[in-house]
């Protein structure tokens, strides 16, 4: 048992775990759940939203007017669902 | 207007009015809640350490649970690598936190419920981020944008994908923050509204639900803060280490 009297034992013992744990990188990532629920959920309206405006500003500049909107729509859609499945697949790994 | 549930989102002046070269920089109630949280901030972490006791105090407590708890973060999301950037989590995580909080109190306004003030501090993760991730792997961080194993058919538009997701990160991390707050808050002052509409004979119901929601909303404040803050970890860790 080691003492615990003083401040700087316990000082000690702390950065000693905090430097185990700094080293342990294989223990990765265990965010609450209801967590990841928010970061999906606004994740896919967030990349859908992105695609459609980088589609409109494209559009503005290269004078495409429904084009370039329609198909980055499309891309932000896509993105949004891949960026959730890559999501879901590492919530998956962790278990 | 008292009863109207978007009042409690309304910017207004304190104090004189300063104007610098046509740009307004008054003190306003949003400025003195960030001021707040601050002082709040550094209250509590000066108190907690200025004596060093065995057996903590609770501030001592409190302070050490904050540093344990991003320290663990940090070490399990992004790993060794990203411990010098532990003061700039901590700050960023203390501050949403201590604004989610003030905002619970009665009379008191949500810094956070504003997407200038989350848009400006996921903008600013963002460029960091980008710009620790070209300092640290040159141009090899593009690599960020062309996955592993892809045909090279479908490369241009994976790559298009891929920089759809890179430039929605800001957008994402500062709409849930604020949505989040604002959408809390206004429910919370509509059931409020409810309570005072319905009186005496009416008004249990939607005061219990103002009561439950209060608790809700103090799981979300929390939980937002570190919501925010584990992602930033996140962006920090496919910065630091690139790999897929």
């Amino acid at each position: 048992m080691t003492n615990l009297n003083d401040f700087k034992t316990r000082l000690k013992i702390a950065k000693k775990k905090l430097k185990s744990s700094y080293e342990n990188e294989d223990n990765k990532g265990n965010s609450s759940s209801m967590g990841s629920a928010f970061k999906l959920s606004t994740d896919l309206v967030a990349h859908v939203a992105v695609g459609t405006i980088i589609g409109f500003i494209l559009d503005s500049w290269f004078d495409t007017k429904p084009w370039l909107i329609i198909i980055f729509f499309f891309l932000g859609s896509i993105s949004g669902i891949l960026n959730v499945i890559k999501t879901a697949k590492q919530m998956q790994e962790k278990n | 207007m008292a009863t109207n549930p978007m009042h409690q989102f309304q910017v207004h002046r304190i104090g004189p009015e300063i104007n610098i070269a046509g740009i307004d920089l008054s003190f306003t109630n949003a400025s003195l809640f960030m001021l707040l949280s601050a002082v709040a901030i550094c209250g509590v972490l000066f108190l907690g350490t200025k004596q060093k006791k065995i057996i903590p105090d609770k501030f001592q407590l409190i302070s050490e649970m904050f540093y344990n708890f991003i320290a663990k973060m940090i070490s399990d999301t992004a790993g060794s690598k990203a411990k010098p950037y532990f003061p700039f989590i901590f700050s960023l995580f203390m501050f949403v936190l201590f604004c989610n909080m003030l905002g619970m109190l009665p009379y008191s306004f949500t810094v956070t419920s504003h997407i200038i003030v989350t848009l400006l501090m996921a903008i600013f993760i963002f460029i960091a981020v980008t710009v620790i991730g070209f300092v640290k792997h040159g141009f090899g961080y593009l690599k960020l944008f062309v996955p592993n194993g892809v045909p090279v058919v479908l490369m241009p538009l994976i790559t298009v994908i891929e920089i759809i997701s890179y430039l929605s990160r800001p957008v994402s991390l500062s709409v849930r923050l604020f949505a989040n707050m604002m959408a809390g808050h206004t429910m919370l002052k509509v059931f409020g509204g409810f309570v005072i509409s319905l009186g005496v004979l009416g008004g249990w119901l939607p005061l219990g639900f103002s009561v439950a929601l209060t608790g809700l909303e103090i799981l979300v404040a929390f939980l937002q803060a570190y919501v925010f803050a584990i992602l930033t970890c996140i962006y920090l860790n496919d910065a630091l280490n690139l790999h897929h």
